[in-house]
């Protein structure tokens, strides 16, 4: 791939309870495979997708996925800083989950620095029989906080792709969210210190 | 590669302050909780500076000596393999993220540190074959200075 037609470097940002399927959700996107037995994140897991945006122009998707469990909750919000987009899932099997957005989107509030970052509610898991939270209240939350909203299988594939694409696009559309990389290439190419990175430069806080 | 943006990500310089002083209130009381240790010592291995790393590389095999808990084991010997990789021990990073899969074997991030970690020392060697190969190089290329002098 070469980087000269790459239009921008995104950071997203994956959060949300343990096991509602985050590292699921990220692995049917960017290796198109599932793990029913899917290990717990050790902290958190960094991955890379190129994808095209309007018209011929590609954005390159740093995406971080954060451990769920309690016991990296003081490590993961330090993530948060300079995302442009997050992804918060919950299980559509566990209301538990569904309970617990509130929390998730506090602590996004606090330690997130770009205050018009977009955010997209997914539910996870619809392959599953048994329902806990229905669409209606997926949306509705969605709709009380702004966010975007998809109901998602990583299981089946099923709106995963759209989640990811549905909240690149929004990001482009938001003006002063994102800027060109070609300058910030420059830049870096005149510092000649050879550290612009896989993750564009946003990965060192 | 995805593994390298994991080794240079770094803590920022508040969490590494916060997280110390919980430590310190802690050990000044005389009880320090696996919880908190685990915190700092998170924070020193993802530090910028030599020593830090050290130290929390120091601390996570304290309590992972302490623990019986196998996740609890998983993370300390992933942070373990990923604290000597920022230091460039290639060879005990190797050894702690082969821990980390003979406790589980398809852990996609262990196999990302590994094969990281196995390109760094591939790239090492070769480095070393080629520092040794242009010292080869030139100690020939004097004797042969030497003889072509001699035979004049």
């Amino acid at each position: 791939m070469d980087d000269q037609d790459i239009l921008t470097t995104l950071k997203i940002l994956i959060i949300g309870e343990s096991g509602v399927g985050k590292s699921s959700l990220l692995l049917r996107f960017t290796d198109d495979t599932f793990d029913p037995e899917q290990a717990s994140t050790i902290g958190v897991d960094f991955k890379v997708k190129t994808i095209t945006v309007e018209g011929n122009n590609k954005a390159k998707l740093a995406i971080w996925d954060t451990a769920g469990q309690e016991r990296f909750r003081t490590l993961t919000p330090s993530y948060y800083r300079g995302a442009q987009g997050v992804i918060l899932v919950y299980d559509v099997s566990s209301k538990q989950s569904f309970n617990k957005l509130d929390a998730w989107l506090n602590e996004l509030e606090t330690f997130a620095t770009k205050h018009d970052l977009v955010k997209m509610l997914v539910g996870n898991k619809i392959d599953k029989e048994r329902r806990e939270v229905s669409k209606e209240e997926g949306l509705k939350f969605a709709r009380k906080h702004r966010m975007l909203f998809i109901e998602a299988s990583a299981k089946t594939k099923e709106g995963v792709q759209y989640a990811f694409e549905e909240l690149v696009e929004k990001i482009i559309q938001t003006p002063g969210l994102w800027e060109t990389d070609k300058q910030g290439l420059k830049l870096s190419e005149n510092a000649s210190d050879g550290s612009y990175s896989a993750c564009g430069g946003y990965c060192v806080i | 590669m995805d593994a390298e943006a994991i080794i240079n990500d770094y803590v920022s310089a508040e969490d590494l302050k916060k997280y110390e002083q919980l430590y310190i209130n802690q050990e000044k009381r005389g009880v320090i909780n696996e919880k908190t240790h685990f915190d700092y010592a998170l924070c020193l291995v993802r530090s910028k500076y030599t020593n830090d790393i050290r130290k929390g590389i120091a601390f996570l095999q304290d309590i992972l000596q302490k623990t019986n808990d196998d996740q609890s084991r998983r993370d300390y010997l992933y942070f373990l393999a990923v604290g000597y990789t920022k230091l460039k021990e290639y060879e005990n990073a190797l050894q702690y993220i082969k821990m980390v899969q003979s406790l589980q074997p398809e852990n996609h991030q262990a196999l990302s540190m590994e094969k990281y970690i196995k390109k760094k020392l591939t790239h090492e060697g070769l480095m070393g074959m080629a520092i040794i190969g242009g010292a080869a190089l030139a100690v020939g290329g004097l004797v042969g200075l030497g003889v072509a002098l001699a035979k004049k």
